[in-house]
């Protein structure tokens, strides 16, 4: 039992409690599913101390992080005595097992809430469900997070000073409840069609869906709002794979709810949403796979290294892409569907329409992240860029917005052209306006143009039904729409942003103004460190007349020796003034030449011509006596235009090692003394008194046109999918009272 | 399927195609694979090119605003010259492994890299990548 004694029991026994919990729990919905409805008491009393047991362990694990217990491998690893309190949350899930942890921890709660959104089909559903838990489960006790190590520590290694953050502590969580929600829906469908029950699950499903949307959407935004203000990546969105694996399930997400929706309204898609909610479920699977497993790990920024997991990742993978395989073969085609009889001009075509082009957009980004496998078996792996992306999605984008525009004014009976068309005038007026307006500023590309007249025609025809909706009945039936008023500024501020911004990197001399673009910056001072504030470099900016500070930070990590910079951001709600750090010379004083080059340092001009072995008597003959070796320096400074030549001195005792360096005085004032002689390169070092390079920071200034239309857009999309859950919620109620009094 | 509605499907079907299309083309476009030196010299391409840092090779030239440096395959010790449009990355000189993006230039007869990433020595996660473009 050697493999015991490295563990810390009350921790793992935990985790084996919920273990056998979870199959105890299993077992008692599978004997509901056989005919014994008198154990469902059974298995939710066992899905209750499941609850317990996994309440049990995080509480256990948080504890040893604040305790900071390093005999346990994973605090030794993630957290330090220098660390925070509030960081040792950041520990919880910095690390591999540490996120899966907390990922099946929000699992496990949001059972609680499934076992009750599943109504009468809470035994199957449960079954599903818990089977999805069991794979994290499975991989959490054979890579055990409570291993100890053989002797206690005395400090650990500290947390990754990238993730020391206030938005590590808040974020990670918030994307994990995301990932846990995606499999509610899956099981939700997976039971269905096992029971050949098809009708309920989508109206029991769609409030699960919506609210993994939004839980995922505000953790992709609190992303990439990291990723803008405090590490200073420069954009909002990168195309790392890290990001594509939260995006992709989001997208998959996205048109889920359409198709749920459709399914709802006008009984369509009942085939695809099964296929729809397989998909958002296994491409939270295959991103994290693509993440977790290795495979990128020479091509991403975040990626993990591969800990030995990838087999089970795999497993878990394979083993539900098999079984839903097998369902959505055996079933799919039972399932009642009605023919689609909508005609072109209808809101069902354009929704399937958009549908479309949405799952176009997951696939083309699912096959870029994919890309280092995908190019494996070929003589070169490779990966693709960001230019990849864009390429893709431009076109993709510009028929959303298109088909964004006409959808408020469609019905589903279907439309005359004309009167959609009389409907868009009002909106396209606007639209036009706004892309004139545009062209007048900057904008001249025509594909650019019809962007911004299509985004701004989308965002015009669903703020009219929004508002024209909200003066029917209140908010309840304006959620899409305003989602979709907030997909309109995405568009507009993604183009303005990314496309139109202007990036400039420039060295900067302390005290010696420089005009970067239309911006005079001068950098001032470094600010010291001062309590938890870290040293920043204070950089005066004068533009358009207008004259503020930016102290972008920039300190060196104590313990790994890591430099660390935080960009500094002026916002204006028109624009970002963004200005991140990149390197820092705090000035020097010494110069390395090698005969006949020269150096510049501050005003001065070094150039060394020559070592002097006759400049004291010859010093090969003084070296061969053992004597006193006196070397000269011949080098000729420059200053004010002036050349001049000088010779300091270098004297060297054989027996001592003794050194004595003979200063000449500078012209102009200061002095220039041999440092040091490089005999294998032939190279002088040269120190300087009295003169020295200004110290020199060097910053990438960027200037973001209308970058607050992509956070204002976000929230506009959150805020309206919000709004869509609570009246979907109020629906699925009344699906639960119908089946009740039926 | 109405008489009406199948050009429709055909219209979709050739737009969907013609799209998959596209993206194949910008996909084959867009890769950047990983290769060795001596094919890295061809300079057909954008490739990757990956490698550890010539200890004291590395130069600043302010003047062109680039980086300089020697990337040593350790496998083959073959030595490849590259230059960087832009700023040394902060931790460079740490750097255990650097995976320069770019295509070769035959006249100046060093890699152009438009991008490197940079792999420090990290406890935290064996290697902490960075990007610098």
């Amino acid at each position: 039992m050697s493999y015991l004694s490295h563990l810390y029991v009350p921790g793992a026994l935990a985790l084996w409690c919920a273990l056998a919990f979870a199959l105890t729990s299993l077992w008692g919905y599978s004997l509901v599913l056989r005919g014994d409805a008198s154990a469902l008491p059974f298995a939710r009393r066992a899905y209750g101390f499941y609850v317990l047991s996994m309440v049990m362990v995080a509480t256990i694990m948080a504890m040893l992080l604040v305790i900071r217990d390093f005999r346990i491998e994973y605090v030794y690893q993630y957290s330090g005595l220098d660390l925070p309190t509030h960081y040792q949350f950041a520990s919880f899930w910095a690390g591999q097992k540490g996120s899966f942890l907390i990922w099946l921890i929000w699992g496990t709660l949001l059972g609680l809430l499934v076992r009750r959104g599943a109504g009468k089909s809470e035994a199957p559903v449960m079954g599903v469900y818990i089977l999805t838990l069991l794979g994290l489960l499975f991989i959490l006790v054979r890579e055990n997070p409570f291993v100890m190590l053989a002797q206690t520590p005395r400090d650990g290694q500290g947390l990754n000073p990238l993730l020391q953050d206030n938005w590590m502590v808040i974020h990670p969580p918030i994307m994990f409840i995301g990932y846990a929600s995606a499999a509610i829906p899956f099981a939700f469908a997976m039971a269905s069609l096992w029971r050949r029950d098809y009708d309920n699950w989508a109206a029991r499903a769609f409030p699960f869906a919506l609210g993994g949307f939004l839980v995922l959407g505000t953790a992709i935004l609190m992303g990439g709002y990291w990723a803008y203000k405090t590490l200073g990546w420069g954009g909002f969105w990168g195309w790392d794979p890290v990001e594509n694996a939260s995006l992709i399930p989001w997208i998959f997400g996205t048109v889920m709810i359409h198709g749920l929706h459709l399914e709802r309204t006008r009984k369509r898609y009942r085939r695809a949403n099964y296929v729809l909610a397989t998909l958002t479920f296994l491409s939270v699977l295959y991103g994290t796979f693509l993440t977790r497993s290795g495979v990128l790990a020479d091509f991403s920024v975040h990626s993990f290294v591969d800990l030995g997991i990838s087999r089970w990742l795999i497993a878990w993978m394979a083993g539900f892409a098999l079984l839903s395989a097998y369902l959505l073969a055996t079933r799919l085609r039972q399932v009642p569907t009605e023919p689609n009889e909508d005609p072109f001009l209808s809101r069902g075509t354009f929704m399937v329409l958009a549908t479309i082009t949405l799952l176009a957009c997951a696939l083309v980004i699912t096959a870029g992240t994919s890309a280092p496998i995908l190019t494996r078996f070929m003589k070169s792996p490779g990966q693709v860029g960001p230019s990849f992306y864009n390429q893709v999605n431009l076109p993709i984008a510009l028929l959303i917005a298109l088909l964004l525009a006409f959808v408020p004014y469609l019905t589903w009976k279907g439309d005359v052209p004309r009167a959609v068309l009389r409907k868009l005038a009002g909106p396209a007026v606007f639209a036009l306006a706004l892309a004139v307006a545009a062209a007048i500023w900057k904008v001249r590309q025509p594909f650019h143009l019809l962007f911004l007249f299509l985004a701004a025609l989308a965002l015009a025809t669903n703020l009219h039904k929004t508002v024209a909706k909200y003066r029917a009945g209140g908010l309840r039936g304006a959620g899409g729409y305003l989602a979709h008023v907030g997909v309109g500024v995405i568009l507009l501020g993604v183009l303005a942003s990314s496309a139109y911004d202007d990036s400039t990197k420039a060295t900067l001399e302390m005290g010696k103004p420089r005009q970067v673009g239309d911006a005079t910056l001068t950098f001032t001072r470094v600010v010291p460190r001062r309590g938890s504030e870290r040293e920043g470099m204070e950089i005066q900016v004068a533009r358009g007349g207008k004259s503020f500070t930016v102290t972008p930070r920039m300190f060196m990590n104590d313990r790994t020796r890591q430099l660390m910079v935080n960009p500094d951001i002026r916002s204006t709600p028109l624009a970002d003034f963004y200005v991140s750090p990149i390197d820092f010379d705090p000035g020097q004083s010494t110069l390395q030449l090698a005969k006949g080059q020269s150096g510049q340092l501050g005003d001065i001009q070094v150039r060394f011509e020559r070592f002097d072995l006759e400049a004291d008597g010859n010093a090969l003959a003084a070296m061969q006596a053992g004597k006193q070796v006196t070397i000269g320096a011949d080098v000729v400074v420059t200053r004010n235009g002036k050349a001049t030549p000088l010779k300091p001195l270098y004297r060297l005792s054989p027996g001592s090692g003794q050194v004595e360096s003979v200063p000449v005085d500078l012209p102009g004032g200061g002095g220039l003394a041999v440092a040091g002689i490089d005999a294998s390169n032939g190279a002088v070092q040269l120190a300087l008194v009295g003169v020295q390079t200004p110290a020199r920071l060097s910053v990438d200034v960027t200037h973001k046109p209308f970058i607050q239309l992509v956070w204002g857009g976000l929230y506009i999309v959150l805020l309206g999918g919000l709004t869509a859950t609570v009246s979907r919620l109020r629906q699925a109620r009344q699906v639960d009272r119908a089946g009740e009094t039926a | 399927m109405s008489k009406k509605t199948k050009p429709l499907y055909l219209l979709g079907t050739l737009l969907l195609l013609g799209f998959a299309g596209f993206s194949l083309s910008s996909f084959r476009q867009t890769l950047t694979p990983y290769v060795s030196y001596a094919r890295a010299r061809q300079g057909d391409r954008i490739v990757q090119v990956a490698g550890a840092l010539e200890k004291g090779s590395s130069s600043y030239v302010a003047q062109q605003e680039s980086l300089y440096f020697s990337l040593k395959d350790p496998k083959t010790q073959e030595i490849l010259r590259v230059r960087y449009k832009g700023l040394k990355p902060a931790n460079f000189e740490d750097a255990i492994s650097i995976v320069a993006i770019g295509r070769y230039d035959e006249k100046a007869k060093n890699f152009e890299a438009d991008k490197l990433l940079v792999k420090c020595p990290s406890k935290y996660q064996g290697a902490e990548v960075k990007t610098y473009s």
